[in-house]
């Protein structure tokens, strides 16, 4: 998502990181990472260490926040290196600016973190490399160890074996011999039949689920170190407020506090247990000074959007082929179309909070982050410390949906453990994560299509009027004026075959802050462009599935995705009183449709069945892909259904769980998923799963009434599900 | 501050607190048991849930005066029961952090209704999963009632 910030590592640099750099660099530089118990092993190289007993311990560069990376990745290292599996365990790697950091960062983009439905794609050749190239040490030692020719050894569950003469040695025997063997410079890796662990249809059981079912997992919120005191912390109560003045008497005597800290735009209190200092931060006076943008409200913002919309200012072109407007100009069949998205609000169900201690010349990080390198950053700039100075262990993450990616947080403790002289464990209530956090911006979409003879469209020209999403998580800003390339996924490079395609964007400057969220500019983008192309078959009285299949030729492996989703979905072929609504989107290196079925009890969605088939291009981990789109599925009900975040006053009126609308459990339906393998390349599953939902549904909603819904999330349109009036 | 004599997991348990301090961050905090989680403080979300007298609780809004003298169950005492065996089997967590709640109410409920039906379980599952497991949910809750 970032090659348009950030340069690419060139081909040279890759290969001198796969060969000599990331290799040997990570011998010594892992040896810290490693779990107390493995302190003995021998690191073969910067993600592999065996110990003498012959028990494995695999880096995981990636943050763990539900979607099973721990234990793939792992796997796919285990797999190419013909590790014993039930003797291997994952660590989480040291952030990349740390000693030995360095091979922990994404290798397409030569930046660590977790994000964009991409630890798969971007990681899954380089790591099986890495596998290899270990398989080949521990080989090139047993060669040494038995006196035979390497080519005659075979690896396999954990023990490197001479068949001709019948011995074996194990891993953990020849594991210091081995880190001391040559690095290989081209690791052969194996080939797709001899994979065991992963794809094939293998699922592994996940090695995070038995202590997160007894309770034992570690997330951040539960890190405990010696001599920690807690923070809680109260934000400005519009945005972009900052405290003008703090009046610290009333608290000065209140048992357990500490320190009153005040931070850019909000201000905490450091006390000895967490609930002594929530009582002290009720209890504090404070006078804000009010944000820039004062007592803006829903009309401030929407007033913003109309006038970039209807305005010749500040837009860009994302895409264009052909002669979209000169076609639409001529044509006397056209048809248009308004879509909007709400605003949202990530509210992973582990709040923001962070453990910080700060020394002398650095600091010590225990936090649940998707950006581990921008948290060193953003701690060198406020501590005045060298990044590589602050180390960042990643615990589990309660989820993350982008908001882990920057740091504030972090910052936010990191001051009042500098403050306070003690290490602080910041935690965020729940209205503060939802009052602090960076929303998904609403997106406004204006859409034009010129149908041809045969109803099929001929010119298609798409105005996105959207904030930037993906700037505060750039480490190069997007400046206003330009492209945003994450904010116009999926209306560029879908794969209609439309002749005339035009895409223009407008990067909306708005006073909240907006960042991405779990489906990019995918989700409120296929929202728009699957409704629309739903409108445009409806127009030219076409099925909406036979419209798309048209209109798909030049994609097979979408194409196919389609087809395998009507099928399944029996599409056309609904029992009386239900009806079926299709979208499809290529997205993040993968492809995806998705069929809801409904019906309508007393004017009320009640939800079938919603039928999806995603093609990843390999499935490593069946069950943990059909675990990746079925949750993607209930994301994409609650944006579809419920939630969003409104302002009156310079802020949002919705904070907690109440107002801030999810989908619960009655919500979902009979869930079928399926997926093929035709893609050439792998792809991600982690950011998909809820991207055709509100689409396919909406569609699904219009077969049933006639009735087009073009704004989210249906609760404010006035359209409930069976469960919205129990559950509200 | 104010002392608070309860049963703890089998445990007899006294701790001294500030009496407005809800049991979530007593346990959490004074008594070191963090498998129970914080999620929204307003009882809205059920990722603190637990066992008081054997029902289920939520326990970021439970006062402390309501715990004296009673039995306190956390995810933590369970003992790897069915339900939490039928959760591994269906591999049902994703970040995992709402399951402790999520096993709290679902044995709760198989309590009262060792046999629920699908409606059964609609009505007495209202935490919040934002990873959206409720499927593999639902799943386990059958297979965990046999």
């Amino acid at each position: 998502m970032m090659e348009a910030v950030l340069s690419r590592p060139s081909r040279r640099h890759m290969l001198k990181g796969l060969g000599a750099t990331v290799l040997v660099a990570g011998r010594w530089g892992t040896r810290a990472a490693l779990a107390q118990d493995a302190a003995s092993a021998a690191a073969i190289n910067a993600y592999v260490a065996i110990a003498p007993d012959g028990h494995v311990t695999l880096q995981c560069a990636q943050s763990e926040m539900g979607q099973g990376i721990a234990t793939t990745f792992t796997a796919i290292l285990a797999d190419e290196m013909e590790a014993d599996w039930s003797k291997c365990a994952t660590v989480f790697s040291p952030a990349a600016f740390s000693p030995g950091g360095e091979p922990y960062r994404n290798p397409r983009i030569n930046w660590q973190f977790t994000g964009n439905s991409e630890s798969i794609s971007s990681f899954h050749p380089f790591l099986r490399k890495m596998g290899a190239a270990a398989r080949e040490m521990l080989i090139a030692a047993a060669a040494d160890r038995l006196g035979v020719p390497a080519s005659d050894l075979v690896a396999r569950a954990g023990m490197v074996r001479h068949n001709k003469s019948d011995r074996a040695v194990g891993f953990g025997e020849i594991a210091a011999a081995a880190a001391a063997q040559p690095v290989p410079s081209e690791p052969q890796v194996k080939p797709e039949s001899e994979w065991r662990l992963v794809g094939h249809g293998r699922s592994l059981p996940r090695n995070d689920i038995a202590a997160k079912v007894e309770g034992r997992a570690v997330f951040g919120i539960d890190v405990k170190v010696p001599g920690m005191v807690h923070a809680a912390v109260m934000s400005a109560p519009t945005i972009g407020g900052q405290p003008a003045a703090i009046e610290d008497a009333a608290v000065a005597g209140m048992a357990g506090v500490l320190k009153v800290v005040r931070l850019d735009g909000a201000v905490a209190v450091v006390a000895e247990h967490y609930w002594q200092a929530r009582l002290a931060l009720a209890k504090l006076k404070v006078e804000w000074q009010v944000g820039p943008a004062g007592a803006f409200d829903d009309a401030t913002i929407e007033a913003m959007y109309a006038k970039a919309m209807t305005g010749d200012t500040g837009w860009a072109e994302a895409e264009s082929k052909g002669n979209a407007p000169g076609v639409l100009a001529a044509s006397k069949r056209v048809v248009t179309a308004d879509y909007q998205s709400p605003w949202t609000s990530h509210a992973p169900l582990e709040p923001m909070n962070a453990t910080v201690e700060v020394s002398a010349d650095g600091a010590t990080v225990w936090a649940p982050v998707q950006g581990p390198q921008m948290v060193q950053i953003v701690l060198s700039q406020v501590l005045k410390v060298p990044p590589g100075k602050v180390a960042v262990n990643r615990t589990y993450l309660g989820g993350g949906f982008g908001r882990r990616l920057i740091a504030d947080f972090v910052a936010q403790a990191a001051i009042c453990a500098q403050t306070a002289g003690r290490p602080v464990k910041l935690i965020w209530s729940r209205e503060e994560d939802i009052r602090q956090d960076w929303y998904r911006p609403a997106f406004v979409q204006h859409m034009r299509a010129a149908l041809g003879p045969d109803g099929q469209p001929v010119a298609l020209h798409t105005k996105l009027v959207a904030p930037t999403i993906l700037s505060p998580v750039s480490p190069v800003p997007i400046k206003p004026g330009t492209v945003d390339d994450l904010s116009v996924e999926g209306l560029v490079k879908h794969s209609y075959a439309v002749p005339n395609l035009r895409t223009d964007y407008n990067m909306l400057q708005v006073p909240v802050p907006t960042m991405v969220l779990r489906t990019t500019g995918h989700g409120p983008n296929n929202f728009a462009l699957e409704s629309f192309i739903d409108e445009l078959a409806h127009a030219a009285g076409r099925d909406p599935y036979q419209y798309r299949r048209q209109l798909l030729r030049d994609d097979p492996e979408t194409l196919a995705v389609l087809d395998r989703a009507a099928a399944l979905a029996r599409w056309g072929k609904a029992p009386s009183g239900h009806f079926q609504g299709i979208a499809v989107v290529n997205g993040f290196g993968s492809c995806l449709c998705q069929v809801v079925e409904l019906s309508l009890v007393g004017g009320a969605i009640k939800l079938h069945q919603i039928t999806s088939v995603a093609d990843p291009g390999r499935v490593l981990d069946r069950t943990n892909a059909v675990s990746m789109i079925e949750g993607g599925v209930v994301w994409g009900l609650s944006v579809a259904l419920y939630s969003a975040i409104t302002f009156d006053q310079g802020r949002p009126r919705e904070t907690n769980f109440d107002r801030y609308r999810v989908a619960t459990l009655p919500d979902a339906p009979a869930l079928v998923t399926d997926f093929l393998e035709n893609r050439k390349t792998i792809g991600g599953l982690g950011e998909i799963g809820p991207v055709c939902v509100p689409a396919a549904l909406c569609n699904a909603l219009f077969a049933a009434t006639g009735k087009r819904n073009r704004r989210l999330p249906l609760a404010r349109e006035g359209v409930f599900t069976v469960y919205g009036k129990l559950y509200g | 501050m104010a002392k608070f004599n309860f049963t703890l997991n089998g445990a007899a348990t006294e701790v001294d607190v500030d009496p407005s301090t809800p049991l979530l961050w007593v346990l959490r905090d004074h008594l070191g048991l963090t498998g129970t989680k914080f999620g929204c403080g307003a009882a809205l979300c059920g990722a603190c849930t637990v066992h008081v007298n054997g029902s289920s609780v939520r326990s970021c809004a439970y006062n402390m005066d309501s715990v004296a003298g009673a039995s306190v169950t956390t995810i933590e005492g369970l003992g790897n029961n069915r339900v939490q065996r039928a959760w591994i089997e269906h591999q049902v967590p994703q970040c995992g952090y709402c399951q402790p709640g999520m096993i709290m109410a679902a044995t709760a409920l198989l309590k009262d209704k060792p046999k629920p039906s699908a409606a059964d379980i609609e009505a007495a599952i209202t935490n919040i999963c934002r990873c959206g497991t409720y499927a593999r949910i639902k799943q386990a809750i059958l297979a965990a009632a046999g």
